[in-house]
């Protein structure tokens, strides 16, 4: 589905991200994890042609995202909350979102009526706009909005920062049945790895810009990954 | 302690993004500062001969000082739109082992080291010495100076205090205004001559200089009225967006215009909900009175061709020029969602277009009685409606691909130079001067109504064109995107 190829991104010489070779098959659920200046968000930039690569390309469903803009037909996105109109409410939001990606007004609401759970009455039919929300309710409209349209592709950066406890449980599951249903490729990152271990079907840690694992998950995902970013083995801590 | 925060507030200001705005803005800003400041020292030096030729009959002295009054609530309207509230960052000082008390008394005395506070010493300094001195025992002139300086800070403290007010309730300032007017309207109906009497007050002070010591009691009760006022409300909730039910208006008429429709109540929205481009909108409408003043008979002659060319400008396209000029900055805080969505750069810039087309042809029909002045305003506002629409646009769709900074949509726009870069300073000279060269340049050829039709006709190409225009624009945008979102991200 997305093919990265000879990818580098580099700020003054200082090479931030490097992966010679990825390939994200249709369907997956592609988890990234990596500490703080791992190159996470800039890979996901780039797979969104929002900043450009210095060398290498990534081919989305065919399209090289640098040269042609279709690649946008078929993926939704949420970086951070500078994808929302802040001075817009959750309503009006989606109805924008949802006349860019040509769903009728009967469509949104059916749409927006499966995730009543999710928005846990917090977002829809308040009278407040996007700005005034808090952090987590921000973020819940942002990934609802990536949704809209049955994209083929999802990129969500940090998805479940932010959310509180019940709705992070929620938003696993959301994400395994909408991929489930629709054979939506998901990409997302995060730093809660029991999160990422749990939604995910390939994990892939990224350190210092390279891919340093890439693992399918299995029972011991979750060990596996965690031992890698425990900085120290705490055999006698009893 | 003390030296502390200033040195916390020191470094605010010099690593501040204000200071991050461009050489050119800093330029242009100085160079304001020192119109201004050359402007009332030339008063200064001159005003003792312009009262005395003016009003021959009155003390000069006697003259100045029932006008200071009405200086004051000048002043006072001035401070109010273009005077910073001085804020430093309390939030992270809360937490600190500072007492609240101190936080506030410190804003305070910084918010004394202004502009505003300076600028009228340079009128002052020359006046006493001219006028006062002269006449007076030197206590008489120390005294009525010192009264002075005293009103001064006290018109900085009460604007102050009615900007923090303000702030809470955006009503305010129109209720200022309209208080101000009464009390100008039973000045000058003579209910009570309420200049006259400051008038007096200062005239008692220069033969009786210890009165002035009453004075300083003004000062003071503004400045605790402040601190009272900053210890109630020195909490964060003050820092945070207000709890509020928001009065929702229904767009979605627009969205029988289709696609086009959709981004036209989105720029609606925009405008409507955020006080940057709401203010904006709010000068628009002001400006359409600005020709009672343009358009004034002076001395029963009609002004000069190039006020009638400015004027149209101004009063027809004031808000394509101002709203456009940061094209397509509005929309930078949520760019990059806007980037990864189905949508084209063409839609983008022709809803703008479409809004702003809509916007200058109400503005040419709502300046049309301007034309009981003189009938020509009926075709030389028609010709800078199209100049504006074929010319003008594009020359801001160009500038706009090199749009540098983020704007922040919640301040107003006032005096306010936030994302504001070289290429508006230098956007602003073509859309301006341009027509106005131009002019010339054909009315050497054309003659002067010749000259009208000529600009006219150049807007009315465009126009014609501006399809093509917005498609090769939109090829351009789509080039600089990656430039954009950088840009933005950066500022």
């Amino acid at each position: 589905m997305i093919q990265i190829q000879n990818l580098i991104k580099a700020y003054n010489k200082e090479i931030v991200l490097n992966i010679p070779e990825l390939t994200i098959e249709k369907g997956e659920i592609f988890g990234l994890v990596g500490n703080n200046g791992a190159g996470k968000t800039t890979m996901f930039n780039i797979v969104l042609d929002l900043i450009t690569a210095s060398k290498g390309q990534v081919i989305s469903k065919g399209i090289n995202v640098r040269e042609s803009e279709d690649w946008k037909e078929f993926t939704g996105s949420f970086i951070d909350e500078t994808f929302l109109i802040g001075y817009l409410t959750a309503e009006e939001y989606y109805g924008f979102i949802a006349g860019l990606r040509r769903m009728s007004k009967t469509e949104t609401s059916e749409f927006l009526a499966t995730y009543t759970d999710f928005f846990n009455g917090e977002i829809l039919g308040k009278k407040k706009f996007i700005r005034d929300f808090s952090k987590g309710n921000q973020k819940k409209v942002g990934i609802v909005a990536a949704l809209m349209g049955k994209p083929e592709i999802v990129v969500l950066d940090e998805p479940f920062a932010n959310l509180d406890p019940s709705s992070q449980y929620k938003l696993r599951k959301l994400i395994k049945d909408f991929a489930a249903a629709n054979g939506t490729t998901f990409l997302i990152s995060d730093h809660t790895l029991e999160n990422i271990a749990d939604v995910s079907t390939r994990l892939i840690i990224l350190e210092k810009g390279k891919i340093v694992r890439d693992v399918p998950k299995t029972e011991t995902t979750l060990q596996e990954v965690e031992a890698f970013f425990k900085p120290v083995v705490e055999a006698d801590a009893f | 302690m003390n030296q502390n925060l200033f040195s916390l507030a020191w470094r605010e200001t010099v690593r501040s993004a204000y200071w991050g705005k461009s050489i050119a803005t800093t330029i242009g800003l100085g160079f304001l500062a020192l119109l201004f400041t050359a402007y009332f020292l030339m008063l200064g030096i001159f005003i003792p001969k312009i009262l005395a030729e003016s009003f021959p009959n009155t003390d000069p002295l006697t003259k100045f000082n029932s006008i200071v009054l009405a200086y004051f609530a000048i002043d006072l309207i001035i401070r109010q739109l273009m005077q910073k509230l001085p804020t430093i960052s309390f939030k992270p000082l809360l937490l600190i082992n500072i007492r609240r008390p101190r936080i506030a008394k410190y804003l305070m005395v910084r918010s004394v080291f202004n502009f505003f506070n300076v600028l009228p010493f340079f009128l002052l300094v020359p006046v006493t010495f001219s006028l006062v001195a002269g006449a007076h025992s030197g206590m008489a002139t120390a005294a009525w100076f010192l009264s002075l300086f005293i009103l001064v800070f006290s018109n900085h403290f009460l604007s102050i205090y009615l900007k923090w007010r303000f702030n809470e309730a955006e009503y305010g300032f129109i209720i200022l205004l309209v208080a101000l007017a009464g009390l100008f309207a039973i000045n000058h109906f003579g209910i009570i001559d309420l200049s006259g009497g400051m008038g007096k007050l200062l005239d008692l002070i220069l033969l009786h200089p210890a009165i002035f010591i009453a004075l300083t009691l003004l000062p003071v009760l503004l400045y605790f009225l402040n601190v009272r006022f900053l210890l109630s409300r020195m909490f964060i909730n003050m820092l945070s967006a207000k709890q509020k039910e928001e009065k929702i208006r229904d767009y979605s008429w627009l969205d029988r215009l289709g696609e086009n429709g959709r981004f036209i109540a989105l720029e609606l929205k925009l405008i409507w909900r955020n006080k940057r481009p709401r203010s904006l909108a709010m000068m628009t409408f002001l400006m359409l009175f600005y020709g009672l003043l343009v358009y004034k008979n002076q001395h029963g002659q009609p002004p000069p061709e190039f006020i009638f060319i400015l004027g149209g400008i101004l009063l027809v396209g004031m808000f394509s020029i101002s709203y456009g000029q940061f094209f397509p900055a509005w929309h930078s805080n949520y760019f990059s969602m806007l980037m990864c969505q189905r949508l084209t750069m063409k839609q983008f810039l022709r809803s703008f277009y479409m809004m702003v087309t809509v916007i200058s042809i109400s503005c040419y029909f709502l300046t049309l009685p301007y034309a009981l002045m003189y009938p020509k305003i009926i075709y030389t506002h028609l010709a800078m409606l199209l100049y504006n629409l074929g010319v003008n646009i594009p020359i801001m769709f160009w500038s706009g691909m090199y749009s540098k900074k983020r704007l922040d949509l919640s301040q107003s726009s006032a005096m306010n130079y936030q994302g504001v870069s070289a290429t508006q300073w230098l956007g602003a000279l073509p859309l301006m001067l341009g027509p106005i060269s131009l002019f010339y340049l054909f009315k050497l050829v054309f003659g002067t109504f010749g000259a009208y039709a000529a600009l006219g006709t150049l807007g009315f190409i465009g126009i014609l064109f501006h399809s093509l225009i917005i498609d090769f624009f939109s090829k351009q945008y789509r080039k600089q995107k990656h430039q954009l979102i950088k840009n933005y991200k950066n500022s």
